[in-house]
């Protein structure tokens, strides 16, 4: 025990440690706030960069990073409506409404609060039950991921303000854009037209950045007259009050994310969107009607995105398997360093779980503080006149799609996708359920085939697989009765019952 | 004034233009290195393991770029199209010399020039830890017993377990329900959730989690025993008839376009080569139970030629693709 305790607190009383962890939160925080640059990308680089050191120092500069980064997305989602990476496309539904409101301050106190409290739930739960979560995850079999993405799919109800019907359009043409490429069983090209190029697919950082930035300035210059809103840059730092307000949905959304964070294959993007989702369901009376600034539409997606880091860190430390992108990087750099991530890391390496989990908790600390830092400087982003913001973030759209792959091809994607969501968006289609069928279409597309092929490609035994095993019977269940929510049905029962009442 | 200015910055760039080829030496700027495989993965981290080493022997520097997609193409494609000055170099694997065969694309290595076969990574067949099945013999029993039941995983057209399965197959039988996964990786997440019956692996990927007891070694793809992997017998004792195909596994190689100067090719293998050989790279390989190789010139063309040929028809042979290798000139081995 006292030895957890020493490999827990091994960064926080050594100074060089301790500096690279903030200094990782901190160059995390903007390195997430660019559309396109994404933590995946900085820790790869990081991984050749500290080629030479300890371990130990890679590990802090990289937990840094991570945390920082996944914040970070969260910043140009609510200042500009331009989510860093997919997991702050949540964010954005009514953090970027409370800035046109004059309280972008206060969305991003709130915001960093929340990323902080959802981040120690989750090193907590990772701390505490890691190797039994670790199992669980394993139990979910191809079909339960196909009726994950199908759930996630159902988000389309509450993602599409105004027209269900445009939302369900607006979704399904994410999935056919997720689809295009290599058909993952055949290798048979799929709406690539031939175009070798377009054999590895759309990259959906590339939609997303399109459909959100480019598509946002565009819309910008319909108002180029009119004046910004003054932000209002009191009550930064939420109080007391309102974070014990929040408290039951935070650790609800929270344990949630860490749940799918543990998931592999499915990581903070669909972390935040079920959140989001759930506030909007279980949450009665919102501070304002969601999408229009809801607190609880910022808490929810926040706290889910920063609570799945915890959990992607399970699989990755008691079995040497990858919860998302980010720990498949962190594992390649352990094996560089000359250790063995697997099983068994735990046991040879004792110290490296409680590292991880201090540094963790430590980065959230750093978050705390760097979060809440320079807030009045960058609410005032909002404020610059539109005709520097436009080019601005054009420039830092193509900046950031370029950096992906360093493709212009893609560039022309972005830019393309750009457009098109320009005039989508000026008939009624929102840009939510798009990337929600970006994501979900093929992670649906795989999990159905998996879990077909398994069953010998026998409709009947796959229907009934989904109700004979009690994990699948769950979401089976979770599945109809959301459904069921979303059609006149429901309706109906719930006016018998205030009849009877 | 202006006119005396541009005749003086032409001048000046046309004698910069006739000194710069006589003293500038190969590498003039920084290296891409593009690797066509994402980044954490097993060709990921061999790369980034050995550039290191590689910089050092050349005096250069290297940006390792990750562009992926499509089994490989995208990022081979992409070197193919670049200016051949040896300033954008391809660090990939095996693939490519199934892309004619699998109609994923219309080149292969030879449409490369070869800087280095770096290793060979050994191929092992896995199961679950309670798994029924201690070993291959059992296994293939089973399957002929209930043909088409068993759950193999496989990694898409061109994977490495499609392969192994092939090489059985041309020999034996074993029918079996093809489950698609992305990778090594989450093919062995589902075969420890008990998704999967079996499934055909990269050592660097199940090494681990079959040392742990998390998997269980079935049979190494070798005619003997891996001394990474101690106590999983050889392929060939269940399947003697495997030894024409063997030895063979995935490998990891170095690769310039074809027309690139003479100077930057022999700077690239020397550095290259001497990178390879270096001790601390060599435990690194074997340690992850890979093979070092090192091939460079005629030697890694041979290599090549016989893995495209060994692979390539016992596909063709299995069923596994219509396309034959007669057609695309490759010789039956």
């Amino acid at each position: 025990m006292s030895e957890a305790l020493s490999y827990f607190t091994m960064a926080w009383f050594d100074l060089g440690l301790l500096g690279l962890t903030a200094l990782g939160t901190f160059a995390g925080i903007y390195i997430g706030a660019i559309p396109g640059l994404s933590v995946t990308m900085a820790v790869s680089i990081l991984v050749s960069f500290t080629f030479g050191w300890e371990v130990n120092q890679a590990l802090a500069l990289i937990v840094g990073i991570y945390i920082g980064g996944v914040y970070g997305g969260s910043r140009s989602a609510i200042l500009l409506n331009i989510p860093g990476a997919p997991s702050s496309v949540a964010t954005a539904f009514d953090g970027y409404p409370l800035a046109k409101r004059g309280e972008a301050g206060r969305a991003i106190g709130l915001s960093t609060v929340m990323s902080v409290i959802g981040g120690l739930i989750g090193v907590l739960v990772l701390a505490s039950a890691a190797p039994i979560i670790g199992n669980l995850a394993l139990k979910f079999a191809p079909r339960d991921y196909f009726l994950i993405a199908g759930i996630g799919l159902l988000l389309v109800g509450s993602l599409a303000q105004g027209s269900l019907a445009k939302g369900i359009f607006a979704a399904a043409l994410g999935a056919i854009i997720g689809m295009v490429g290599m058909d993952p069983v055949t290798a048979e090209g799929r709406f690539t037209l031939g175009n070798i190029n377009l054999m590895g697919g759309i990259h959906y950082v590339v939609v997303m950045i399109g459909l959100f930035g480019v598509a946002e300035a565009l819309g910008m210059l319909h108002n180029m007259g009119v004046a910004p809103v003054k932000q209002k840059v009191d009550k930064i730092i939420p109080s007391f009050a309102m974070v014990m307000k929040f408290l039951p949905l935070s650790i609800r959304t929270s344990l949630m994310g860490t749940i799918i964070g543990v998931l592999p294959g499915v990581g903070g993007d669909i972390a935040a969107l079920m959140a989001y989702d759930h506030a909007k369901r279980s949450v009665k009376k919102p501070t304002r009607p969601f999408g229009e600034g809801a607190y609880e539409g910022l808490v929810a997606p926040e706290t889910a995105n920063s609570s799945a880091v915890g959990g992607a860190y399970v699989p990755m430390l008691t079995l040497g398997m990858p919860g998302d992108a980010v720990t498949a990087v962190i594992i390649g750099a352990l094996v560089i360093h000359g250790l063995n991530p697997g099983p068994m890391l735990m046991v040879e390496n004792p110290h490296i779980f409680w590292f991880t989990v201090g540094n963790l908790a430590l980065a959230n600390i750093f978050l705390l503080v760097f979060g809440l830092m320079g807030i009045k400087l960058f609410a005032k982003l909002v404020e610059i006149p539109k005709a520097m913001l436009i080019p601005l973030i054009l420039v830092l759209c193509t900046v950031g799609t370029y950096s992906i792959n360093s493709s212009m091809m893609e560039v022309f994607w972005m830019l393309g996708f750009g457009i098109a969501g320009y005039f989508l968006k000026t008939f009624g289609f929102q840009m939510g359920p798009i990337i929600l069928g970006v994501i979900l279409g093929p992670l649906m597309d795989t999990s159905y085939r998996q879990a077909m092929s398994s069953v010998g490609d026998d409709p009947l035994a796959f229907l009934a697989s989904l109700f004979t095993n009690p994990l699948s019977l769950i979401l089976t269940t979770g599945l109809v009765l959301i459904l069921l929510s979303n059609t006149p049905l429901m309706g109906l029962i719930k006016k018998r019952r205030a009849a009877v009442a | 004034m202006i006119k005396k200015i541009l005749a003086g910055i032409t001048l000046g760039a046309a004698a910069a233009g006739l000194v710069l080829p006589a003293h500038a030496e190969y590498p003039q700027r920084n290296i891409q290195a593009v690797v066509p495989w994402g980044a954490g993965g097993a060709t990921d981290i061999v790369m980034r393991s050995l550039i290191p080493h590689v910089e050092k022997e050349l005096g250069g520097k290297f940006i390792i770029n990750n562009r992926t997609g499509g089994t490989g193409v995208i990022g081979s494609n992409y070197v193919l199209t670049q200016r051949p000055d040896g300033h954008t170099v391809l660090l990939a694997a095996e693939n490519a010399q199934l892309y004619p065969l699998l109609g994923l694309a219309e080149f292969d290595y030879g449409d490369f020039h070869t800087i280095n076969i770096i290793g060979q990574n050994a191929a092992v067949i896995a199961a679950p830890a309670d798994s029924p099945y201690n070993s291959m013999a059992e296994l293939l029993a089973a399957a002929k017993d209930k043909p088409s039941t068993l759950r193999m995983g496989v990694t898409g057209a061109g994977g490495l377990p499609g392969s192994v399965h092939a090489m059985i197959e041309a020999v034996d039988d074993l029918k079996v329900r093809e489950v698609t996964f992305a990778g090594d990786g989450p093919g062995i997440t589902a075969m420890l959730g008990g998704h999967l019956d079996f499934m055909p692996l990269s050592l660097i990927a199940a090494k681990e989690m079959i040392t742990s007891g998390k998997l269980k070694g079935l049979a190494v793809v070798s005619a003997e025993e891996n001394p990474a992997l101690p106590g999983v017998a050889p392929i060939t004792d269940a399947l003697p008839e495997m030894k024409k195909f063997l030895p063979w596994g995935p490998f990891w190689g170095v690769w310039v376009r074809q027309d690139t100067p003479d100077e930057a090719k022999q700077k690239l293998s020397e550095a290259f080569a001497k990178a390879v050989a270096k001790d601390e790279f060599q435990s690194f390989l074997t340690k992850m139970g890979a093979l070092p190789l090192n091939l460079s010139g005629d030697e890694a063309k041979q290599y090549l030629d016989r893995w495209q040929s060994v692979t390539t028809w016992s596909l063709y042979e299995a069923g596994a693709t219509q396309t034959s290798p007669e057609g695309l000139g490759i010789p039956k081995p």
